[in-house]
């Protein structure tokens, strides 16, 4: 930012040259440069000066053990990147469960949110509530949110919400290790994998979905003697790292990939399993498996070639499952990306629309109602209703068609535990490595084991730095 | 331009109480837009450069590192392959832009020149400068996504390439770790070329109306009145062309960030995509602040010989 406000400065400086003033602006300049001088010694001495705050070691880390509601009229601000016509709704039906408590939305667009959120949750004025993004293990970290804990023994959360999905909210670290803490808690639930079209695939002689993946393999090969484009990926963006994180999850042991999300001392990627994951990405794109303009085709687009019949498979989320069984209707199945044996354990990638506790709020108790709430039928009804995979699922009825596939195929992995995070949440700049990262495997550019190598890297800065810091 | 060097009072024509005393009053009518200048401008910039000297996530207390940002800034390959991308997007951001500007303002005077000797204007010249204007006044993440999708898998570019019987060349241009940063520069291209020209209309219209009555009786034809008179004349207003299409190119980041995200890998990577990203997403301010600075460095280098070498030879 301040890049760019100097930038403008130059440019307007350039628009108008004015020659006879360089020899005056000389002396100005050496003076700031003099008084830069004298401040930056200074400022190592008293450190008054230094940018930042410390963590304030006075404000409570964890919630209360009660369920008790309060109370009174009280006001909860929430703010939040996703899904905003089920958040409205979500709203409306918890104020109607308790009438005093009224909670006000602030939206904010994803990107956006993600880049604010470390600094909205440190401020002053926090909102209560915060949705649970990239980066919140950091703010975890500073006492920024509450640890849930206490409440997920009182209210019974274990056995509200699907085991993984709590997983995945328990800080990184040596916190994510020792298991005891909570900091979110799920609305709805996200999920990764493969869709196809039927009738396409029928044409190239595929009658049903893959057990395993070398019969996936075949009938990549299959569709692309057909002369069709075997898989949609929309490398663009974040496509391809959906398909590296598919294949990894199917030839790495859950808890190592877990380890490595939560920076658990030691893990690595670097593993024998995510290079012949990485080797068969980078297969598929050698042979003509993946779209030939992946590398330039975004997530949306991909699906919009799709729905077109531009592709007979396609990489993308449970998002995208009420847009395709509209476009498409029967014709559109969704199978997970199968694993090495037949009926091997159903792992794939995925996290939740999940809520925090600011530890600024005055009313954890109100607040710790709300997400409570998100574990009840009514909210599992309008969780269900906007698109997302509800905790409970058996709280609403199995949907047919697509979502039917959707649905069953979740019910699955949660039998099996077999919810990862998607890698991305290994660390706040891990997913430009990942995406730029996986545009050169498709295009060759990377050998794989360089590729694992950089992620390392990345994660080593994360997690064995910080952590040091933090803890030091 | 010139008359501003040439005015300037002369040092040591009055004595020397008066002059301090009017020197002194003159700071006084500068102050305000100064203090405005400092408030936004100097001390912003002075503060990324303090900042540069930490290792700080934007949040919690930062760490004195001193130099190690700028260390890192240049030891990176990923940081230095970025301004090495910024410099050949100078190419597609200022030198096209120029010659097309040029070639334009060219073919929008040359024809009305012989009546009065003046450059005259062409009929319906108000048409071509709205329209070549235009891509200045659309906001350029509009123009990000519009060339996005014309340079898409089935874009109007892949389509018409396909219909000329050159669908052999038809790819997903944006995803092409050849052909990305072209791409990408031809979009800037595409958008400052406007703007080279109205900075180019405008200066010829200054232009002495003798001294092309001067070179039509010496027997220029339009080509060599162009480049003997034009061209010349228009010193100026290259000098100012080529600082601001420079900048665009060093410090550009919205139509990168639009269009590509930086990719494929990191062949359109530029140094603002990197201090957005390393600041916001990273929690890197430090290191930000550091390849901010030497951004702003290169900058003002180039622009300073950029100047230099537009001023004319006495």
């Amino acid at each position: 930012m301040e890049t760019n406000r100097s930038a403008n400065r130059n440019r307007d400086r350039g628009a108008e040259p004015r020659r006879s003033s360089y020899r005056s602006v000389r002396r100005p300049v050496l003076a700031m440069a003099a008084l830069l001088a004298v401040l930056a010694p200074s400022a190592t001495a008293c450190g008054a000066l230094t940018p930042g705050s410390a963590a304030d070691s006075g404000r409570p880390r964890t919630v209360p053990r009660s369920t008790a509601v309060p109370a009174g009229d009280i006001t909860l601000k929430l703010t939040f990147a996703d899904a905003p016509a089920m958040v409205d709704a979500l709203i409306a039906a918890f104020h109607k469960k308790h009438p005093n408590i009224t909670v006000e939305p602030s939206y904010t667009q994803f990107a956006d949110y993600v880049k604010s959120v470390k600094l909205t949750m440190a401020s002053d004025n926090a909102p209560d509530l915060a949705q649970f993004a990239v980066g919140m293990d950091d703010i975890a970290a500073r006492g920024d949110i509450l640890d849930l804990a206490p409440y997920r023994d009182a209210y019974g959360w274990r056995a509200k919400f699907p085991a993984a999905s709590l997983d995945q909210l328990t800080g990184s670290g040596r916190r994510a290790a020792s298991g005891g803490h909570l900091y979110g808690v799920p609305a709805g639930l996200s999920m990764t994998g493969v869709y196809y079209n039927k009738e396409l695939a029928k044409k190239a002689g595929i009658a049903h979905p893959p057990r395993t993946l070398r019969e996936f393999e075949g009938q990549l090969a299959a569709v692309k003697k057909a002369g069709m484009t075997p898989l949609g990926v929309g490398a663009l963006d974040s496509g391809g790292l959906h398909l590296w994180a598919e294949l990894v999850n199917t030839m790495m042991p859950p808890k190592d990939y877990r380890d490595w999300v939560k920076g658990a001392p030691g893990a690595t990627i670097k593993t024998a399993g995510t290079l012949a994951a990485t080797k068969t990405l980078a297969a598929w794109s050698r042979e003509g498996y993946l779209d030939e303009s992946a590398n330039g085709t975004a997530q949306v687009d991909s699906t919009g070639q799709f729905t077109r019949g531009g592709s007979v498979f396609l990489i993308n989320g449970n998002w995208a499952a009420g847009q395709l069984s509209e476009a498409m209707g029967k014709k559109a199945g969704f199978f997970l990306m199968p694993g090495a044996r037949p009926h091997a354990r159903a792992v794939t990638s995925g996290f939740s629309v999940s809520y925090a506790i600011s530890s600024r709020t005055r009313h954890p108790q109100a607040a710790g109602a709300f997400l409570d709430f998100l574990g009840s039928p009514e909210a599992t009804r309008i969780v269900s209703a906007n698109g997302f995979l509800p905790p409970d699922e058996k709280a609403v009825p199995m949907p047919g068609g697509l979502l039917g596939e959707v649905a069953r195929a979740h019910r699955r992995v949660t039998a099996d535990d077999g919810m990862n995070h998607f890698p991305d949440f290994t660390a706040p700049n891990m997913l430009d490595p990942l995406r730029a990262g996986v545009q050169k495997l498709i295009a060759g550019r990377v050998t794989p084991s360089a590729y694992l190598d950089a992620l390392q890297k990345v994660w080593a800065r994360q997690h064995t730095t910080r952590e040091r810091a933090r803890t030091g | 331009m010139n008359t501003q060097v040439r005015t300037r009072p002369g040092p040591g024509t009055r004595r020397a109480g008066r002059r301090g005393r009017a020197a002194w009053r003159g700071y006084l009518y500068v102050l305000p837009a100064l203090a405005v200048y400092l408030l936004f401008a100097v001390l912003p910039a002075l503060h990324s450069a303090y900042l540069s000297l930490f290792d700080w996530d934007g949040v919690t207390l930062g760490s004195w590192t001193g130099l190690d940002n700028y260390r890192e800034v240049f030891a990176d390959p990923a940081l230095r392959g970025s301004v090495l991308n910024a410099l050949i997007l100078v190419v597609f951001f200022a030198f096209l832009p120029i010659l097309a500007g040029l070639a334009m303002t060219g073919l929008l005077i040359l024809p009305g020149t012989s009546a009065a000797g003046a450059p005259r204007r062409r009929p319906g010249m108000g048409a071509f400068r709205l329209l070549f204007m235009l891509p200045q006044v659309v906001p350029l993440v509009a123009v990000g996504v519009t060339w996005r999708w014309l340079y898409g898998d089935d874009g109007l570019i892949n389509e018409t390439l396909d219909g000329l019987g050159l669908g052999g060349w038809s790819r997903a241009w944006l995803g092409d770790f050849d052909w990305a940063l072209v791409a990408v520069g031809i979009v800037g291209a595409w958008v400052l070329s406007g703007l080279c020209m109205m900075l180019f209309l405008s200066g010829v219209q200054k232009i002495d109306p003798q001294l092309y009555e001067a070179a039509r009786l010496d027997g220029a034809g339009p080509v060599r009145e162009f480049v003997s008179v034009t061209l010349p004349q228009l010193r100026g207003e290259l000098a100012v062309a080529l600082t601001v299409t420079t900048v665009a190119a060093l410090a550009g980041f919205d139509i990168v960030y639009v269009t590509t995200g930086g990719g494929p890998g990191e062949e359109t990577t530029v140094p603002g995509l990197l201090v957005y990203r390393l600041a916001f997403s990273d929690g890197r301010v430090g290191l930000a602040s550091a390849l901010g600075v030497v951004l702003s460095l290169l900058i003002l280098v180039l622009v300073y010989v950029i100047n230099r070498l537009s001023r004319p030879q006495t």
